[in-house]
């Protein structure tokens, strides 16, 4: 199996909040770490991205978010009517898990590099856009034909929201500078992103502790959800990538992109949106066990289903 | 100068509401408000303010009891159901 160290920052976080270590990241450094990894992976798209014709792309891109609008439109029923949880909770919980983790790809970009494996770097374009579908659809889940929307919040939120916002706005930074330009900023930005990647991993092993014990709460079944959701979603992506042509990095990263859930963007949205869901349950399913299973299991999974079905079909 | 009796009306709650409630409570008619960041534990678990979906805040407003109430009871109807929410007065007097 394929292994990248810098997860271990992770289970170092996770046992010291499981053993109630004094071990604290100020909020204002969190603050400081996310900014710079969504900063630096949008840089990384944007360089990328001015190497092609971005109309080319266009075709891909729908047929990406197209398919990764059915990953919550399959979780909902299950939710509903496997779990028997409620409306609302569903509709939430899928939201979660149709949208995705800038992280769980970032370790999956660092799997990569330490595998020599190339990648689409433009795929980053697609971590921006599969956020927003799986946001609505969420909320239209949930509503339903009850109750009001408050749908300039929402989309307030999701676009502007510091998530999308600095995806986007590195991403268009990163195009208008091109890799020339770009240069002054590597040394911050591309050298010490596995390093910065390693302080936040730390901090989401702290958060997550707290989480896991909310999770045990709710029983096997969401449990059980969160590891097999992320399964059928990195299946799907698999083909997705392998049918669109990419490299075996490429149809890696986009199953890495539709297994992951959402525990930043997707929150703060969906508790706007949909308030009589209870945060606790997506929280607690998304960075309380989806996250750790993706970065430990899923990930050496996924790129072994991309290079397989590369073997036998290409 | 003598001093003014007010009442400091002080609302906790979670931080994702932040933009909404000011725009309910400057629109009820008061002239200003304080905000800071907040964490604890309460009925809606233990708030760490670790992530902008997990922290709280605290909303203080200055005004006479007809201010205070009417911002008690739209934000007791509107948001007391699904969310962490708790609202206190205590009297001040205003030095300046």
């Amino acid at each position: 199996m394929n292994f990248e160290p810098v997860v271990l920052f992770f289970v170092l976080g996770v046992i010291a909040g499981l053993l109630r270590s004094d071990l604290k990241i100020p909020g204002s450094i969190y603050e400081a770490l996310s900014i710079f990894i969504l900063l630096a992976i949008g840089l990384k798209g944007g360089v990328e991205l001015a190497k092609h014709q971005v109309g080319d792309l266009l075709v891909d891109g729908l047929i990406i978010v197209l398919i990764g609008a059915v990953i919550p439109l399959v979780a909902f029923p299950v939710l509903r009517l496997l779990g028997r949880m409620s409306r609302a909770d569903s509709a939430s919980i899928a939201a979660h898990y149709g949208s995705v983790s800038v992280v769980t790809f970032s370790v999956g970009i660092t799997l990569l590099g330490k595998e020599l494996l190339d990648f689409e770097g433009y795929l980053i374009v697609y971590l921006v856009l599969l956020e927003i579908p799986a946001l609505m659809i969420g909320v239209i889940l949930a509503r339903h034909g009850q109750g009001q929307v408050r749908w300039g919040k929402l989309l307030h939120e999701v676009f502007f929201g510091k998530s999308i916002y600095l995806l986007a706005g590195g991403l268009l930074i990163g195009f208008v500078a091109g890799s020339e330009g770009i240069k002054p900023l590597d040394k911050l930005f591309f050298d010490l992103f596995k390093g910065v990647l390693a302080l936040f991993l730390l901090e989401m092993g702290l958060v997550a502790s707290s989480r896991i014990a909310a999770l045990r709460e709710y029983g096997a079944f969401l449990a059980g959800f969160a590891v097999v959701m992320p399964l059928f979603s990195a299946t799907l992506g698999t083909f997705t990538g392998w049918m669109l042509g990419l490299s075996v990095g490429g149809t890696f990263l986009l199953a890495t992109l539709y297994a992951s859930a959402s525990y930043i963007a997707a929150p703060a949205a969906m508790r706007i949106a949909v308030p009589e869901a209870n945060p606790a349950l997506s929280i607690g399913a998304s960075l309380g066990m989806t996250f750790p299973f993706n970065i430990f299991v899923g990930i050496p999974v996924y790129l072994w289903m991309a290079k397989t079905i590369h073997a036998s079909g290409g | 100068m003598t001093a003014q009796a007010m009442l400091l009306l002080t609302i906790l709650t979670e931080e994702v509401l932040e933009d909404i409630l000011i725009k309910e409570i400057m629109a009820l008619g008061a002239k200003g408000y304080t905000i800071s960041e907040a964490r604890g534990r309460g009925t809606h678990g233990l708030r760490t303010g670790k992530w902008s979906a997990g922290g709280n805040i605290r909303i203080e407003v200055i005004g006479d009891a007809a201010l205070c109430g009417r911002i008690v009871e739209r934000l007791h109807a509107n948001y007391e159901r699904d969310y962490g929410l708790l609202m206190f007065t205590s009297a001040v007097e205003i030095q300046n």
